[in-house]
């Protein structure tokens, strides 16, 4: 395994990067513009549509987490070295069975050689099973009197010892005054994420971090509270403490399995971003218009998606949507068939907005063949009638200005081959820009395409992320020659770039990469990313 | 009862004559005359979903089960007695967290049927719980049809017939048993209550009133392995 870091980033010549003539912003005034947050390519005009969001904000802001700050504006503290040994610090308990860091990733990385299995529910599987045991991650939710509430593999059932086993370390620890964080052994990761009245389990023999591990439980904690609000959910425990949960969450099990299978291939969960269907700027302001005329009182937001792209996003003056409620309103919609035919209309909680209280969703397809999906977020829970109205009123502004059709016909090719940025050897990369919130990335390109491949691609590219993010020793850029591939990624105050190319490219070539790439994607930014976000 | 009246009340949509009518009417753009609003409820699992889309599209959605989420608009237009009328169908979740959006919009319904599936007891104990919250909720004149559902299931069968009649006799309100699977008697219950809510809001003062009890006793099909006998 050969890896390098460079603690410049040499390969950006800065005057190049500056934003073509027809965008007249103030951005070229800066004097790195690219590389600055707010001028990098596919930098939001005014305000962006987005919370401000770091990757792992939730376990820094929730303060209960590791104790360092992460993304320092200069990159002088961050240590240029890679691929060391390093003591585990931030483990604070119940590191048994623990190897040197060297034996583990060698250990890991004969893993990775193994079939991965996929996703799928197999909710009868015997839990004593060897094929049980050897799912790659496992995810348990109980309660904190140690009842069963989600099991990704396997019934809850059957698992109620094992959860009480579960509960029953959380609590012994805790009862030394400690709490715990994760047990390393032999390969597997124990992840434990205490959000009372939950507490949640990730089980997973993959090389993710511990902190992924846990940003994901925290994913899995924010899909039930988007069902229930917190309030309820206290509530409930307040009441009865060994209250079945189930009960209350029934029917949702397919949410949190997709969640799961979302965490496993979405690159946006990973960037805490959103991608956009590629759309001409004009188009796109057009549909945001007509979306803006179409308001009605109780309105928050009204997002249109295609798929699990972002076609436009209006937002009432003031209020941000959290890029985490926008990926469970895609993981609420893309999971649910029910919406294809007829309007729905549900409470959903958006915790990352707010966690006591429920906004109404009124969810269409444009047409039941579509993949166009409409989600109107209001704050009334009567106002049915008057969102469909909306609906109407939007679909007839698109009709009348033909922007529909066109639509239709940008739908054909809601991404783009690799091949279009002109760059031999590179094969696919993520981009986002940071102050948007957005990314852009090309199709999934061709060895890839499998499911298996796709989730090992997004294994190298989690494991350049946890790498670039460590808590304690942050990189500005990483060079990695896997087996069969090349990576590079690269992160500045203005966005994160993670570069995947062939195993015949070199790093001369992936770090030349890097600044045409940009200027690809400044030249293309009107079209990947919006721009210009709207308001009622 | 006129239909002028009701019209005022606004619970009767009639063309042209309502807000809603020409909102909602020209996005469809389906030509009707009168526009109804028919929830459907019962326990999650017992083939809601199912049952409208059996009526709807003439389809079974095999495979596996997908809860609804909150609840499910949609529309058809039936013909009764040469007049078009527009069924305005909520499908709701059955599942508990759902309740406060379902009761929103009880009082907004005209019908509700209510289904409970013949090889759950629990559904079918259910009903009378359901029953008192319609009783709370819903306007006093909705119809109300009381529906088993999944008759094609004989094997599994744990609720007789029998048992549903008795019940919906107790509570005055008319009752047969359904397959979503099938199609056996999902038309017919949607139309006897479209034909109820038509009478009552356009009667001629020369007919007969209509009965939906003798009109679905008339009509209905008897599950499959009775039908011979």
């Amino acid at each position: 395994m050969e890896a390098d870091v460079h603690n410049k980033s040499e390969a950006l010549e800065n005057d190049s990067l500056a934003p073509v003539d027809r965008l007249r912003r103030l951005r070229a005034d800066s004097p790195t513009p690219g590389l600055v947050e707010g001028t990098e390519p596919g930098a939001g005009q005014d305000s962006a549509m987005f919370v401000h969001a770091q990757s792992f904000e939730d376990l820094t802001a929730d303060g209960e987490q590791e104790e360092e700050v992460q993304e320092g504006g200069d990159g002088s503290e961050r240590a240029p070295e890679v691929e060391k040994p390093r003591s585990e610090g931030e483990e604070s308990e119940e590191t048994q069975g623990q190897r040197g860091e060297q034996e583990r990733e060698q250990a890991e990385e004969e893993e990775e050689e193994e079939v991965q299995s996929g996703g799928g529910r197999v909710k009868e599987e015997d839990v004593n099973s060897e094929a049980w045991r050897s799912h790659r991650k496992h995810v348990f939710v109980l309660s904190e009197a140690g009842k069963p509430i989600y099991s990704r593999y396997g019934t809850e059932e059957a698992l109620s010892s094992t959860m009480g086993v579960m509960m029953a370390l959380v609590s012994f620890v805790e009862a030394g005054k400690n709490i715990i964080r994760s047990i390393h052994a032999e390969g597997y990761k124990v992840v434990f994420l205490r959000k009372s009245p939950l507490v949640l389990v990730g089980v997973s023999r993959t090389r993710q971090s511990e902190r992924e591990l846990t940003r994901e439980l925290l994913y899995i904690y924010y899909q039930i509270i988007s069902l229930l609000t917190l309030t309820q959910l206290n509530h409930v425990f307040q009441i009865k403490q060994n209250y079945d949960l189930r009960r209350l969450l029934a029917g949702t099990e397919h949410l949190t399995d997709n969640l799961l299978r979302l965490l496993d291939r979405d690159p946006g969960l990973l960037l805490s971003a959103v991608t956009c269907l590629p759309l001409a700027g004009s188009l796109r302001d057009v549909i945001s218009s007509s979306l803006q005329a179409a308001k009605a009182k109780s309105l928050v937001f009204s997002i249109l998606l295609a798929g699990s792209r972002l076609v436009t996003l209006v937002r009432k003056k003031d209020q941000y949507l959290h890029h985490m409620d926008l990926h469970l309103l895609f993981n609420l919609v893309g999971s649910s068939s029910t919406f294809r035919e007829g309007e729905g209309w549900t409470p959903v909680c958006l915790p990352k907005f707010n966690t006591a209280g429920f906004f109404h969703a009124h969810i269409s397809y444009l047409e039941p063949a579509s993949d166009l999906c409409l989600i109107l977020v209001s704050t009334d829970l009567e106002d049915f009638f008057n969102l469909s109205d909306c609906k109407r009123r939007f679909l007839e502004r698109l009709r009348r200005r033909s922007a529909y059709q066109a639509l239709q016909e940008a739908l054909q090719a809601p991404s783009y081959p690799v091949s279009q940025v002109g760059i031999p050897e590179l094969r696919h990369f993520v981009y986002k820009s940071k102050s948007s919130g957005l990314y852009t990335s090309p199709e999934i390109p061709m060895p890839y395409q499998s499911e298996e491949e796709q989730e090992r691609l997004m294994g190298l590219y989690k494991y350049l992320h946890s790498r670039m993010h460590h808590p304690t020793r942050p990189l500005r850029s990483i060079y990695r020659c896997a087996e069969k591939e090349n990576l590079l990624a690269l992160v500045t105050s203005g966005f994160e770039l993670y570069l995947c190319f062939s195993p015949l490219g070199t790093k001369a070539l992936a770090v030349s990469a890097i600044n045409k790439l940009l200027k690809w994607i400044r030249k293309e930014e009107d079209r990947l990313f919006i721009l210009s976000p709207q308001t009622y | 009862m006129s239909f002028k009246k009701e019209s005022r009340s606004g619970k009767v949509v009639q063309n042209g004559t309502s807000k809603h009518f020409l909102e909602r009417g020209a996005s469809t753009n389906e030509y009707f005359d009168i526009a109804f609003k028919v929830m459907l409820l019962g326990d999650s699992a017992v083939g809601k979903t199912c049952f409208l889309v059996q009526f709807k599209d003439g389809a079974f959605l095999a495979g596996s089960f997908i809860a609804t989420v909150g609840i499910d608009f949609r529309n058809k237009v039936v013909a009764v007695d040469n007049v078009k009328v527009k069924l305005q169908i909520w499908d709701t979740a059955g599942q508990e967290r759902f309740r406060s959006v379902t009761h929103a919009y009880y009082r907004d319904a005209q019908a509700l049927l209510l289904l409970y599936d013949i090889t759950s007891k629990s559904s079918f104990d259910n009903i009378r719980a359901w029953l008192t919250e319609v009783h709370e909720y819903a306007q006093k004149d909705v119809v109300i049809m009381l529906l088993g559902n999944k008759s094609d299931m004989a094997n599994e069968r744990v609720i007789k017939r029998e048992e549903g009649e008795k019940l919906a006799r107790e509570y005055g309100v008319p009752f047969m048993e359904t397959s979503a699977k099938t199609g056996v008697n999902v038309e017919l219950a949607f139309l006897a209550v479209a034909k109820e809510l038509k009478h009552r809001a356009v009667q001629q003062p020369n007919e007969p009133k209509f009965k939906i009890h003798d009109y679905i006793e008339s009509q209905k099909e008897q599950s499959s392995c009775c039908r011979f006998l």
